[in-house]
């Protein structure tokens, strides 16, 4: 058995451990480990960008999809109609204080917060900066992924449209259709996003183009 | 010291260490006493394995278990309905959309609300147990379905999201109402508790168990 390998040619599998010669891949091909089929990367095309993008209008949509009302029901002659806070506030005014939370938690709060937080890691990255914070922006990101619920959020709305469909006449208002868009760009964006390849530059730093002064703030930086 | 029986060298047999919130890959050091080990690129802890992520899984599952009862025997819904409260439980409200011939939509809930809480509670104690017994085969698949249960584990919140909704957009003052009921508070917590179990599970510990 070598004693030394080096830590930066091989990589190891998160679920099973097996160290493994690097090898790269193409974009949108993925590495796979050959002992519990576990995906180890997968790089994407020009993914910042893409990624920068898709926050962006994320978070452009996000006050309306979840202020605006979603649907409004009628029925005998009397109209309901219901946003997405209107929707906690109300198991919260009934006493439902934790379901309450972790509903605002999952649809409203985890989402902007992760949104907020690649709007911030990808734009640094695109401008060549690194400040200090910017690891534990995307470590907060990858660690609040799951916990955002939005696409089971939108599965939701399209049950309670079938329950409630024979019972009352429904209206899509604006808010639905915001909604829709924040679910795809949100998804969007977490699938345009290349995880390793945004660590790598945070590793590496790369410097701005065209920039002379920049080698100079870099060493400075590092102190 | 490794897998002997495939020759194949993981990590810890090679002193390297995972970090599992950026992949680097690091050259071991035991850290001085009282100190963390921490990532050089990112600043998270590194560990070989996630500390003690058994203990902590059995926690979980079993508050997950504790709470799995009241969950389902409560009623999760109060329907008025020209004045007079009507309750009904999750599976009521599956039975309904049967009866009423919406299939598909039965199926969603009844995957969701029941069947996937159900599969991930019996699939973490199988793993918890195949650890403790050294179970040595089906690695690969109680690997594929630990994944599986990190990725269904969300998709439980689905039927309190539509009582949450129904709840603000059904609201016909005498004539109609929907609420929650007290099944919601307890359901919501299976889900959490579930979803931090498979966190908090290490699956590389199925591997060593194996070894
Ligand atoms: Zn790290």
């Amino acid at each position: 058995m070598e004693d030394t390998v080096d830590p930066d040619k091989v990589i190891l599998c998160p679920a099973c451990d097996l160290l493994l010669e690097k090898v790269s891949a193409a974009p949108d091909q993925s590495v796979i480990c050959p002992r519990c089929a576990t995906k180890l990367y997968a790089p994407r095309n020009n993914s910042l960008n893409r990624t920068l993008a898709l926050t962006i209008t994320g978070l452009i949509l996000f006050a309306p999809a979840n202020l605006l009302p979603l649907l409004t029901m009628e029925a005998i002659g009397i109209e309901d109609s219901g946003s997405i806070v209107e929707s906690f506030l109300g198991l919260y005014e009934k006493g439902y204080y934790f379901v309450a939370v972790m509903v605002m938690l999952t649809s409203l709060v985890i989402p902007l917060i992760k949104l907020g937080l690649l709007l911030n890691v990808t734009l640094c990255l695109r401008l060549r900066r690194y400040p200090e914070w910017l690891p534990w922006a995307f470590r907060t990101y990858l660690n609040l992924d799951e916990w955002g619920m939005l696409e089971v959020y939108m599965i939701g709305i399209l049950v309670t449209i079938i329950k409630m469909y024979h019972m009352a006449h429904i209206h899509y208002d604006l808010g639905f259709y915001c909604f829709i868009g924040l679910l795809i760009s949100t998804l969007g964006s977490s699938a345009a996003m290349d995880e390793h390849h945004f660590w790598e530059m945070m590793e590496t730093r790369p410097l701005p183009e065209n920039d002379p002064g920049a080698e100079l703030k870099r060493a400075g930086m590092h102190g | 010291m490794g897998n002997s029986e495939s020759g194949l060298l993981t990590g810890k047999d090679a002193g390297l260490v995972l970090c599992l919130e950026c992949n680097k890959v690091l050259q071991y050091e035991e850290p001085e006493e009282g100190c963390l080990l921490l990532c050089p690129r990112c600043g998270a802890e590194v560990h070989f394995r996630k500390p003690d992520s058994i203990a902590r899984t059995w926690a979980l599952v079993v508050t997950a278990v504790v709470l799995y009862f009241p969950a389902n025997m409560l009623p999760m819904m109060r329907v008025d309905f020209m004045g007079s409260p009507d309750y009904s439980t999750i599976m009521d409200g599956i039975i309904y959309f049967f009866k009423e011939g919406y299939y598909f939509v039965g199926s969603v809930i009844l995957t969701a609300s029941i069947l996937v809480p159900v599969f991930k509670i019996i699939g973490i104690i199988l793993i918890l147990c195949s650890i403790h017994f050294r179970w040595k085969r089906w690695l690969r698949h109680k690997t594929s379905m630990l994944k599986f249960i990190e990725f269904i584990g969300r998709w439980s919140m689905l039927d309190v999201f539509v009582i949450a909704l129904l709840g603000v957009l059904v609201n016909f003052g005498f004539f109609t109402s929907i609420q929650a009921a007290d099944a919601a508070t307890y359901f919501t917590g299976v889900v959490i508790f579930t979803m931090l179990a498979a966190i908090n599970f290490d699956s590389r510990l199925l591997w060593d168990a194996a070894d």
